[in-house]
Parts: C-alpha cells; sequence; structure tokens
C-alpha cells in the first residue's frame, strides 16, 4: 500500500470536498492566466503603438541630450557606428534622426513646431510615417469649393460641417462619417473628389517637408503651400528658410499631430548648420523580452565604447509610460493576490475539516507506531495531489485560451476601438503567449496549498494521541 | 522477569481548574502469557491505567518499565517506534484506517515497521485467518460488522509481534454474540500462541473469561487476584 495510493483513496472518500477544493483551485489558475495574458497582451500593444510606432525601443544619443534635448547635445552622423548596430541580430531597424523646435507661421499665424530630420526610406521601414499619408481633409476651401458648383443637401453639409478640419488617410475613413446618414452616392463622389489631398511622402533630396495634419489644419496651409520657419541653430547660428509643403500625415499620438515637421535628413542639417550632425540613433527590436532588451542594449554599448555615447531605452525616456503600465499591472498582480487569498482561505479551510474528521484516525495510526511526520506528509501529499489535479486542468484549459486569442486576437468594439483605428491600427487586443507569468499562477498556488499545510502540520505535531483517541 | 513493571504510578489530570487523581500509588507487575482484565466502575482509571502502559501518556508520578525499557526515559518519535515493534493496541472502536481493506490496515502495521511487501501480504492473510477472517482481505472496515472489525483489530495488533496487545474495552461497542467471539479468539490466541493480552471491560461475562482480574477503584487497585 503506498503512501500515494493512500492519500488517493482518501482524497476519494469525501468526492465532493475534493472536487470544490480542486476547481476552486483550476478557476483560480484559468482566471489568473486569461486575465495575466489579457493584460500583458495590453501592455505590448501599448508599448507597440506608442513606442515601436515613433519613439523606438532603444536610442544611442549624447549622454547629456536625456536631459537638455538641444542641437549642442547631437553627435556626429558615423555610418560605420550605424551599421554595426544594424548587425546586432535582435535589431530590427535603425534609424537617425534630429530633432529640434522651430516656429512655423504661414500668413500670420505662427506655431512652434517639432522638426524631426529623418532619413525617408529607413524612416519607413521603422515608424512608416507614409501609411499615414493623409487622403482626404475636410477642409473649409474644400467645403467651399464643393458649394460653389452645386449645392450640398442639409446633411452632408451638417456632417462636413461636424468633422471640419478632420483628416482622413484613405476614402473608407472619410465615407464612414457619413454611414449614418442618407447621402447619395453621387454626393458622396463629389465630396472625395472636392477633399482629395495629392501629397505624398518625403524623398531624400527633397527640398520640402511633410506636416502633421492638426498642424495643418492649425496653420490654415495644405499641400503645396509654403511654411516660414525660424530656429536657433548649431552653436547659436539663427536658422530660418522657407519650406513647401509636400505632403500631410495624420500621426496617432494627438500631441504630435498638432507640432510635427518632417524634414530630411540632410535638408534639416542645413536649416539648423548642423552639417552631418543627429540627435540619437532610434532602434527597434524584434524580441523585446526585459532579457533581450537587456542583452541588445549591452551589445550596443560594446559597439559605442569608443564614442561618447550612450545608450537609453524606451524605458528610461518614457517615464510616464512606463508608470502608466506599472500602476495598472500592480492593480492586477493586487487582483491576482486577492484571488489567490480567497483560494488560500477556501483551501484553508477544506484543510481544517479534513483534520478535524480524520482526528481520530491520527490518533490511532500515531498509537499503533505512525510515525507523526510520515503521518504529516502524508496529508501534505493529498493536498499536494489536489493541487497538481487543480493546476494542470487550470493549465490545460487556460493555455488553449490564451494561444487560440493570441492567434485570433479579440476584435475590440466601442470608444477603445474608434480609438485604436484613428491610431491607424486595426483594432484587435491579442493576448501575451505563453511566459513565466503562466509558470507564476502556478508558483502561487503551491505556495497557497503549501502554507494551508502549515495548519495540519501544526497539529499533527501538537496532538495528544491520548486526546485524539477519546474521539 | 515481568514484561510490564509499574512502580508507584500516580495519574493527575490538571489541565482543567479542578485536579482529577485519576490513578494513584499503582504498583503492579504483569508477566509474559497473562490474560489479564483490568476493572472497576466508570471513571475507575481503567484507560488512564492502559495508555500509561501502552507509552501513550506519561505518568505524573512513578515509572513503567515495558521489556527492558523504562517508558519515561524515551520520547517523541522514540516512544513511537517503541510502540510500534512492542505493543499491539485494540481500541474501543474505530480502530481500523477507513480507506484501507482489512488486510491492508493489518499490512500498514508492518509497513511501518519495514517488512517487505511480499511478507506482508501473507503474514496478512495469515493474521486474519487467525481471527476468522480469511475471507475478508479485500473488504473495506465499512463493509465489515462491529465484530468484525474489532477482529480485524486484533489481527493488526498480532501482525506486529508484539510483547503484549493493550485492549482498552474492546468489547463494550459489540452485542453478545460478537463480543464472546471475539473473547475467543483472543483466549485462543492467549493459550496456543502465548499472546499476553491485557484488556480492560466492565462486562462482567468478559471478566469470567481473564485468568487475572485486577480491580480499580478510584484510581487505586482493590483488589488483584487469579482466577
Ligand atoms: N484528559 C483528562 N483530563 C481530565 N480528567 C481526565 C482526563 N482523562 C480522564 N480523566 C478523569 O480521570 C478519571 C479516570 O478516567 P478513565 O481512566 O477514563 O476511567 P475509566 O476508563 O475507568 O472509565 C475520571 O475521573 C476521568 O474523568
Amino acid at each position: 500500500m503506498s503512501y500515494l495510493k493512500m492519500a488517493q483513496r482518501n482524497l476519494w472518500r469525501n468526492k465532493r470536498r475534493t472536487a470544490i477544493t480542486i476547481s476552486s483551485i483550476f478557476f483560480a489558475i484559468l482566471l489568473a492566466i486569461v486575465m495575466r495574458s489579457f493584460q500583458l497582451g495590453s501592455y505590448s500593444l501599448m508599448i507597440r503603438n506608442a513606442i515601436e510606432q515613433y519613439y523606438g525601443h532603444i536610442r544611442v544619443q549624447h549622454p547629456d541630450y536625456a536631459d537638455d534635448p538641444s542641437l549642442e547635445n547631437t553627435f556626429e552622423y558615423d555610418e560605420r557606428l550605424l551599421e554595426n548596430i544594424s548587425m546586432i541580430p535582435n535589431v530590427k531597424t535603425v534609424t537617425s534622426r534630429l530633432e529640434t523646435f522651430a516656429l512655423a507661421s504661414s500668413g500670420n499665424i505662427t506655431k512652434g513646431v517639432l522638426v524631426l530630420g529623418i532619413e525617408p526610406e529607413s524612416e519607413k521601414r521603422f515608424s512608416n510615417p507614409e501609411h499615414f499619408l493623409v487622403r482626404y481633409r475636410l477642409t473649409q476651401d474644400a467645403l467651399d469649393r464643393l458649394e460653389k458648383i452645386n449645392a450640398l443637401t442639409a446633411q452632408t453639409r451638417e456632417v462636413i460641417l461636424a468633422y471640419l478640419g478632420e483628416s482622413f488617410t484613405n476614402s473608407a475613413k472619410l465615407v464612414r462619417i457619413f454611414e449614418d446618414e442618407q447621402v447619395s452616392a453621387d454626393e458622396l463622389y463629389r465630396v472625395l473628389d472636392a477633399t482629395k489631398v495629392k501629397g505624398r511622402f518625403l524623398r531624400e533630396a527633397d527640398s520640402g517637408v511633410v506636416i502633421s495634419s492638426r498642424l495643418a489644419t492649425y496653420l490654415n496651409v495644405s499641400i503645396g503651400d509654403s511654411l516660414i520657419m525660424l530656429s536657433q541653430g548649431y552653436q547659436g547660428a539663427s536658422a530660418a528658410g522657407v519650406f513647401p509643403i509636400l505632403g500631410i500625415i495624420r500621426i496617432p499620438n494627438p500631441d504630435l499631430d498638432s507640432r510635427m515637421v518632417y524634414m530630411p535628413l540632410a535638408l534639416a542639417q542645413n536649416f539648423t548648420y548642423s552639417p552631418n550632425r543627429i540627435a540619437y540613433f532610434a532602434i527597434n527590436l524584434y524580441n523585446t523580452s526585459d532579457e533581450m532588451q537587456k542583452a541588445t542594449t549591452y551589445s550596443i554599448q560594446v559597439r559605442i565604447a569608443d564614442n561618447e555615447l550612450e545608450v537609453k531605452t524606451w524605458q528610461n525616456l518614457n517615464r510616464v509610460l512606463v508608470q502608466q503600465i506599472e500602476s495598472d499591472n500592480q492593480s492586477g498582480k493586487a487582483f491576482l493576490f486577492l484571488l489567490y487569498i480567497v483560494v488560500f482561505f477556501g483551501i484553508y479551510g477544506t484543510v481544517i475539516m479534513m483534520v478535524h474528521e480524520r482526528m481520530h484516525e491520527f490518533g490511532v495510526l500515531v498509537a499503533v507506531g505512525m510515525n507523526k511526520l510520515r503521518l504529516a506528509l502524508t496529508v501534505v501529499l493529498e493536498m499536494l495531489i489536489m493541487a497538481f489535479i487543480g493546476i494542470a486542468l487550470g493549465y490545460l484549459v487556460g493555455l488553449p485560451v490564451i494561444h487560440y486569442y493570441q492567434i485570433h486576437p479579440i476584435r475590440l468594439t466601442g470608444e477603445m476601438a474608434k480609438m485604436m483605428m484613428d491610431m491607424g491600427f486595426e483594432p484587435l487586443m491579442p493576448m501575451a503567449p505563453f511566459g513565466a507569468y503562466v509558470v507564476w499562477q502556478g508558483v502561487s498556488i503551491l505556495v497557497m496549498v503549501m502554507l494551508a499545510c502549515l495548519y495540519p502540520i501544526r497539529k499533527i505535531i501538537r496532538f495528544k494521541v491520548v486526546d485524539a483517541i477519546k474521539r | 522477569m515481568a514484561i510490564i513493571e509499574v512502580v508507584n504510578v500516580d495519574k493527575i489530570y490538571n489541565d482543567s481548574d479542578v485536579k482529577v487523581v485519576a490513578l494513584s500509588g499503582i504498583n503492579l507487575m504483569i508477566e509474559q502469557g497473562e490474560f489479564t482484565a483490568i476493572v472497576g466502575p466508570s471513571g475507575s482509571g481503567k484507560t488512564t491505567l492502559l495508555n500509561l502502559l501502552g507509552g501513550l501518556d506519561t505518568p505524573t508520578n512513578g515509572k513503567i518499565r515495558v521489556g527492558d525499557v523504562w517508558l519515561n526515559e524515551m520520547k517523541g518519535s522514540k516512544l513511537i517506534d517503541f510502540r510500534l515493534r512492542n505493543i499491539g493496541f485494540v481500541f474501543q472502536s474505530y480502530n481500523l484506517i477507513p480507506v484501507l481493506t482489512a488486510g491492508e490496515n493489518v499490512e500498514l502495521i508492518m509497513q511501518l515497521q519495514g517488512v517487505p511487501a511480499m511478507q506482508r501480504k501473507q503474514v496478512a492473510a495469515e493474521m486474519l485467518s487467525k481471527v476468522g477472517l480469511a475471507d475478508r482481505v479485500s473488504s473495506r472496515p465499512a463493509k465489515l460488522s462491529g465484530g468484525q472489525q474489532q477482529r480485524v483489530a486484533v489481527a493488526r495488533a498480532l501482525a506486529s509481534r508484539p510483547k503484549f496487545i493493550l485492549a482498552d474495552e474492546p468489547t463494550a461497542n459489540l452485542d453478545g454474540k460478537s463480543a464472546e467471539s471475539l473473547l475467543q479468539i483472543m483466549e485462543h490466541l492467549n493459550r496456543t500462541e502465548g499472546v499476553t493480552f491485557i484488556f480492560s471491560t466492565h462486562d462482567q461475562r468478559v471478566v469470567s473469561r481473564a485468568r487475572r482480574v485486577i480491580l480499580l477503584e478510584d484510581g487505586k487497585i482493590k483488589s488483584d487476584f487469579a482466577q
């Protein structure tokens, strides 16, 4: 008669209690891993949206640039260095940028803008701004033009007025604003025709700029208009220039969208009198796990050792996002903690009942010669079997669930979906794949079970045989 | 040499507010092969005495020798192991582990002793047949009558090859016929195999089968005679 078999029969003895205990563990594990997978999935989505699409996972820059992002803290562009970094296996894309602030004006409207000097080709691979190129804009001009030819129906007019100033990256998005209205196909074609924007994205040798859509609206400019820009150049030189607008893009981030001016890198260097200087290399990675990011950061550090540069991760540079994720993560963990406390008390209750029911039996066993330690072990064994079955079942159901939703991401609806679509993403929410967090849920349950086991262990070590037998 | 020697033993329960003197000034010798009944009215100290003899509890004063070992010199797991190898127990009721079959209940004690599996099976079957339950080896306790359960308990006690078997009111919960048959078996084992039995009872019919009767009253030995 092995102890395992004895434990198994003891579990069978009170089937209902065993079933309840196992299912509480099962549901806890299932809930925990599915919830965690969702949470972690949403974080990687946030990171993908905010970081990968503009910021970059890692930046290489002058040590003082983080505190004082001025042209004085830029550095000499080094082709070999860039190539060296791109050769690191986990590095997906590298692009060089020059950033500076400038005043942009058109007519008598002036606004502070962020000038981003980019290498158009590598930037396309990196953040692909071209993807956000505006094709349709509902401007006052367009409306006037429409009305001049032929009066619009009241509804169409109303919708256009409601969305005046908005930009659209494709016709489908523009058409969607009319979806609740009775608008004839004919009129839709007229609207599409009149609001069309013929912009394009930057090319290396361009001497014009591409600006963001809210900025274009604010300055009341369009393709073909010119922007007058004033700035301070490198080493205090004053910079000024006139730049034709070649294209308009709609940047998902509203803040960036209200003040962004893209320029080819060479033009930006010219404008700011900082020939061949760049502000940073922005780097995106394939594998963004903490360990891989750390390893890659280290590889980059080794390659830039000779230059007076430093490596910054997006976490270093984006405290706000990091804190946002962290606080959400903490509340997620707190919820799990509560869940496990509940499970703990469930198991604890089970153990107490079980011990009390079997006290006489324990007394007999110790009286006839069973060592207390061995007795305690048989009880712990029973608890562990329940824990393992519950955890295994939880994994058995939970893992396919997260696997499924990782491959078939959940399609978001409502506000969240709208927000994501505005940002140019499909409103899909992938769950995080299998990872350490899955293992931790099992470990946590095991710890709870072991903690609950302290009760019978204590009870068994302390009880007096004569008292136990009397019951 | 007597297998049990009790010297000036007192047992005083002090755990509640009132002090209960359960045993006082007990001196006793028990020889190998005895078939001894400890009798007396309820509350006279029978259970207390058996518990002390079995090393399940410790006397307040005095000492007890079992074989060549003084029980007060052992503690914890050493004492448990001593019980395993030297003393057989039959309690009033619910002696058996409910999830184990009769055979496994008997085997369990040998397993604790480290007897190899093959031998365990064989001995268990042998012991069960000695108590007339050869055909119930694979029955769970719940499927056995009270009398049969007590007989399995005797078989289990026997299987450990103890120096003596302590039985605290083994017939208390049995009907007349079952009590009779249990006693017969115990007597038979005592006669033919020399197994030492010390049992408590307040059942007159059981008393009449004992060869030595120790009468307790208010925790003192009132009389001690052979019959
Ligand atoms: N754990 C205990 N605490 C206090 N008093 C006890 C305890 N166990 C037994 N007694 C008392 O000791 C006396 C002897 O009890 P016991 O040995 O059980 O008698 P018997 O077995 O003859 O009925 C009784 O008065 C009983 O109430």
